[in-house]
């Protein structure tokens, strides 16, 4: 019930200020301009709807999963940082609670980032096929890769006490997990491709969404992914209790 | 005793902060904790509010364990820290309402109006806590550390960087807080003004030891307050 406030009170400071509607304007006009480009550029626009419908899928997921790395390494170096830590830590919540309610937060922010790019999803994949169950699955798999990456940067904010190197730690491990998208194709069908692709969530999650959208494939292509999702979203967690257990000032 | 610590210990990176403190608080004290800067008192502080650990010691805070309960004592004390920050965009009244949903302590409204008056802030609870001096964030904080009507209060340099109208405030309203509703007082200082003005009881700390306690009254029999202080904590005091 604790973390419910602590939410409130992070919602109140990260989500509902001119800071937090300046990302989601940021949000809108980057989703209008590449739903736009995928409509009407001649070379853009050739493409299949459901291709159309699966990259912009990728991209919310990378910017729900950005922003959640931020809100992350935030939650205990920042507020430590600004002297609001000692205050929190003196009242009777457990530290687990505080992190709750932080990780609350942050999955708010998905559910917002997400809704905002719904009308953009139905513009761009309208005339394709699976247009619902690709939302469906990228509700599932964001809101997972938002716990996995929030969760694994805030406990890397409450051992490394600094938001800004939890920051840049998180930030180049969002760049290591992104970068099997940027291998060739023919790499990425050598085992050391699929194997890099298996191991990360963040692949597993857009390898699901080309499953899903493109290739119409049913659950039980995807289970075994999902099962890798779900296992980093568990051990994320683990890191979590263990970095907030030894939290100190 | 509301706290009795012994021989606690607490070393940082091979940095022995605490080597073996021992002393103990009365019900109802204003009790002066005194020691240069550095000589562990935010440590004792720190450890005492269940915020950190020792590496070895015992500490009862009214016959509770506080490394055993610490939620136990987390509901019978509060703190006001030395570099409190505060949540700007807040008002004072939003402030307070945050903190007591933490302590179960559900405040109304006028309560907490209540508490705002009793440290000076009247007519100021609904203005944004960034436009406060200060002076009147430190009297926020202590609003704050008394939302769950603590039994006992730690402040740890609570008159650093104030004024001396600022000061002469926070000392009027920690004497009325402890003549009022008897509360027992910690309160960390380098500032030797502020203990002859307040504590009945002192403790002077320096490298992680107390050097020296009593009640204020007798020591001052054997000299002044500032004497002792140098004694006691200038190199091989100890």
């Amino acid at each position: 019930m604790k973390s419910a406030y602590i939410m409130q009170k992070e919602i109140r400071e990260s989500i509902l200020t001119p800071k937090g509607f300046l990302w989601y304007i940021l949000t809108s006009i980057i989703l209008s301009v590449l739903s736009y480009l995928f409509l009407t550029n001649s070379e853009l626009s050739l493409l299949d709807q459901g291709e159309m419908l699966y990259l912009i899928m990728n991209f919310i997921t990378a910017l729900g999963v950005l922003i959640g790395l931020v809100f992350g390494a935030d939650a205990f170096a920042g507020e430590m940082e600004r002297g609001t830590l000692e205050a929190l830590l003196i009242s009777p919540v457990n530290k687990m609670e505080i992190a709750l309610g932080k990780l609350g937060a942050a999955l708010t922010n998905w559910g917002i980032i997400l809704a905002i790019s719904l009308p953009y999803l139905f513009v761009v994949g309208k005339r394709g096929q699976n247009l619902f169950i690709g939302i469906g699955y990228l509700a599932v798999l964001g809101t997972l890769l938002t716990i996995i990456f929030s969760a694994f940067s805030m406990g890397l904010s409450a051992r490394i006490k600094s938001m800004k190197n939890s920051l840049i730690i998180s930030f180049f491990l969002f760049l290591l997990v992104g970068s099997p998208i940027f291998l060739s194709t023919a790499l990425r069908m050598t085992w050391f491709g699929k194997f890099l692709d298996l191991i990360n969530p963040f692949a597993d999650a857009i390898n699901t969404f080309d499953s899903v959208v493109i290739d119409s494939q049913n659950f039980s292509y995807q289970a075994w992914r999902i099962a890798i999702i779900c296992g980093y979203t568990l051990l994320s967690l683990w890191f979590l209790k263990r970095s907030v257990s030894k939290l100190e000032m | 005793m509301i706290i009795n610590v012994e021989n606690l210990i607490k070393s940082y990176d091979g940095h022995t902060a605490l080597d073996g403190l021992s002393f103990s608080v009365e019900e109802g004290d204003i009790f002066g904790f005194l020691g240069p800067n550095g000589a562990g008192k935010t440590t004792t502080i720190r450890i005492l509010t269940a915020i950190i650990k020792a590496d070895s010691g015992n500490v009862l805070i009214n016959g509770h364990d506080v490394f055993k309960e610490p939620l136990a004592v987390k509901k019978i004390v509060n703190a006001l820290p030395e570099s409190n920050g505060y949540y700007e965009w807040m008002t004072a009244q939003e402030y307070l309402e945050f903190f007591s949903n933490l302590y179960d302590e559900k405040q109304s409204k006028q309560e907490s109006g209540k508490l705002l008056v009793d440290v000076g802030l009247s007519g100021k609870e609904n203005h944004l806590i960034r436009s406060y001096s200060r002076g009147m964030k430190q009297r926020l904080g202590i609003a704050r550390a008394l939302i769950n009507k603590p039994k006992l209060l730690f402040l740890d340099e609570p008159t650093n960087g104030l004024d001396p109208k600022g000061r002469r405030d926070i000392h009027d309203l920690l004497i009325t807080l402890s003549r009022k509703h008897g509360t027992t007082i910690l309160f960390s200082t380098h500032l030797l003004d502020d203990v002859e003005r307040l504590c009945n009881k002192i403790a002077i700390i320096n490298y992680g030891k107390i050097v020296r306690t009593g009640e204020l009254d007798k020591m001052k029999g054997q000299g002044t307050i500032e004497d002792m202080f140098f004694l006691s904590t200038k190199e091989g005091a100890l």
